[in-house]
């Protein structure tokens, strides 16, 4: 057999995008999701079916809407409501701890474009907070008696205020240096956000000057049009909840991107 | 001279009376400064959160006018969301202290010097004591905004809640001894101690329970927390308050010498 000539290896070649690069982060995020499911399955599936029960015995007997119970109306608001914070987290904490631990800098070095990066951070937050939805979906299905009316809309909206969601993490997982920024986001925006969404509560007994603070919260738009799925009734027009959820990922898609390539925060 | 240098010996252990109150007193500054120094976390959040819940049932449904048991619905909730926070967060204080020293190892700064098995129960669930009760009176306040709080019997609440937070402290400890890995205590947390606080009676008047679980409910510790801490607010239990004197102590009893056993034989502190 000939020796192999002694020349420096030719750098590999990608298509246009590097597809198993992104496919390992991926992976990797995706992983670590279930390795810890008594974590990040079991904690939200047992914080809904709380929630399920409270409701219940605080508040059964009276409809929120005619013809609507109340369960049918909080079931889906609770699943949205644990999607998204499932979304928020996975986008954020993996970026923070890879930063605070230093494992940043391998997912630098690799050979992936800024997007490649966004890619690989946020779609394993996404599809995590869509198993977290679809368990707590199935879970609270048990206690629950839900109509179905749009199966579109219902993963349509999961999909886009997971996506959301995985950004505004990813964004927030880049911009903070320590614990104490993520917690301050995520007590002071993300948890006013999710509980103020109309997730447990039906907006038309607020107060008409009260009713746009709702209306410019993307969660109440990706609630009402995921609740939309199932009961047939929306508060908000669909068109507009689409837009605001896909015009706002947009915007934080843009700015989570900007980060990644100029390396901000991340890059010494 | 001193003595000890004039006949060159080797200085002789420092006397303390039966306490050593300075490391008593030293470790219990440290658990407290060690939650002051991230009060944005753990002060102003449970507050948040808190006034959070308060905002979901005040705007549920048209709250206003509800009443249960003879009160708005907004003041009987008040209290056991208080309650609630100070026993989330006394645990949260006392079971992280432990574990983040065991993880990292500093837990023998803690177990080497002369401090024995009751001053170190003692100086640590005072320090998650002391978080409990300021999360309390941050809520209380923030709330008294809202709610019009009444203060029925101020013996009857300052009891309970003194022990609501001394039994997640002391409940706290015996977790943190026990778990091993931050999965054990978040695990613990997730499935034990929060479903526990919220289906207690904070949220709901046990009489809306079947006949069966309103005798299970008086089987249960936090029972007793929530509904003592509300009689001294509103004035009206579901149980007989005299039980929750009595059971509320005896719980804490029994906890602290579990503690105190913990910390004695060294189970899993120690190698």
């Amino acid at each position: 057999m000939q020796p192999l000539a002694a020349t420096t290896p030719v750098p590999r070649s990608y298509g246009p995008v590097n597809w198993r690069g992104v496919y390992a982060l991926y992976q990797r995020e995706t992983v670590r999701f279930f390795r810890y499911a008594a974590e990040t399955l079991g904690a939200p599936t047992v914080s809904a079916v709380i929630f399920l029960a409270v409701f219940h015995l605080a508040l059964s007997g009276e409809d929120p809407r005619p013809g609507i119970s109340l369960s049918a109306f909080i079931g889906p608001g609770i699943v949205m409501f644990m999607m998204a914070h499932a979304a928020f987290e996975g986008g954020s904490i993996p970026m923070l701890f890879h930063k605070m631990e230093g494992m940043i800098t391998d997912v630098i070095s690799a050979p992936l474009t800024p997007l490649e990066m966004l890619a690989g951070y946020v779609l394993p937050a996404t599809t995590s907070a869509m198993t977290v939805g679809a368990v707590v979906l199935g879970l609270v299905a048990i206690f629950v008696d839900l109509p179905l009316h749009s199966v579109t809309a219902i993963i349509g909206f999961a999909f886009a205020a997971s996506l959301l969601m995985a950004l505004l993490g990813l964004v927030v997982g880049i911009w903070a240096e320590r614990w104490d920024g993520y917690s301050a986001v995520e007590t002071f925006l993300v948890a006013p956000l999710g509980f103020l969404s109309g997730a447990f509560f039906p907006v038309d007994n607020l107060p008409e000057t009260m009713r746009w603070l709702f209306h410019v919260n993307p969660i109440f738009q990706a609630v009402e049009g995921f609740r939309y799925g199932f009961i047939g009734q929306a508060q908000t027009s669909l068109v507009l909840a689409a837009s605001v959820l896909a015009g706002m990922s947009l915007i934080l898609g843009l700015i989570a991107w900007r980060m990644l390539a100029v390396g901000y925060r991340i890059k010494p | 001279m001193d003595p000890i240098f004039v006949q060159g010996r080797a200085p002789g252990p420092r006397l303390m009376g039966a306490v050593n109150w300075r490391g008593l007193w030293t470790l219990y500054l440290k658990e407290v400064r060690r939650f002051l120094n991230v009060f944005t976390q753990t002060l102003m959040a449970p507050v948040i959160t808190t006034l959070l819940f308060l905002a979901i049932f005040a705007l549920a449904l048209g709250g206003a006018g509800r009443q249960v048991v003879g009160v708005p619905y907004i003041e009987f909730l008040a209290p056991g969301l208080i309650m609630m926070t100070m026993m989330q967060n006394s645990f949260a204080n006392t079971s992280s202290s432990i574990l983040i020293a065991k993880v990292q190892g500093n837990i023998v700064d803690v177990l080497m010097p002369p401090l024995s098995a009751g001053e170190l129960t003692l100086g640590i669930a005072a320090g998650g004591v002391t978080r409990g009760l300021m999360v309390g009176v941050a809520a209380g306040l923030a709330m008294w905004i809202f709610v019009p709080l009444r203060l029925h019997d101020p013996a009857v609440l300052l009891f309970h809640a003194v022990n609501a937070s001394l039994m997640l402290s002391l409940l706290g400890l015996i977790g943190g001894i026990w778990s091993e890995k931050f999965d054990h205590i978040a695990a613990v947390t997730n499935f034990v101690i929060t479903p526990f606080s919220f289906l207690s009676g904070t949220f709901y008047s046990i009489q809306r329970l079947p006949e069966t679980w309103q005798i299970v409910a008086h089987f249960n510790p936090f029972f007793y927390l929530i509904d003592g801490i509300r009689y001294g607010f509103i004035g009206r239990a579901d149980s007989v308050i005299a039980l929750g004197l009595v059971v509320v102590p005896a719980v804490n009893v029994l906890l602290w010498l579990v503690a105190h056993r913990m910390f004695a034989t060294g189970y899993r502190l120690k190698p």
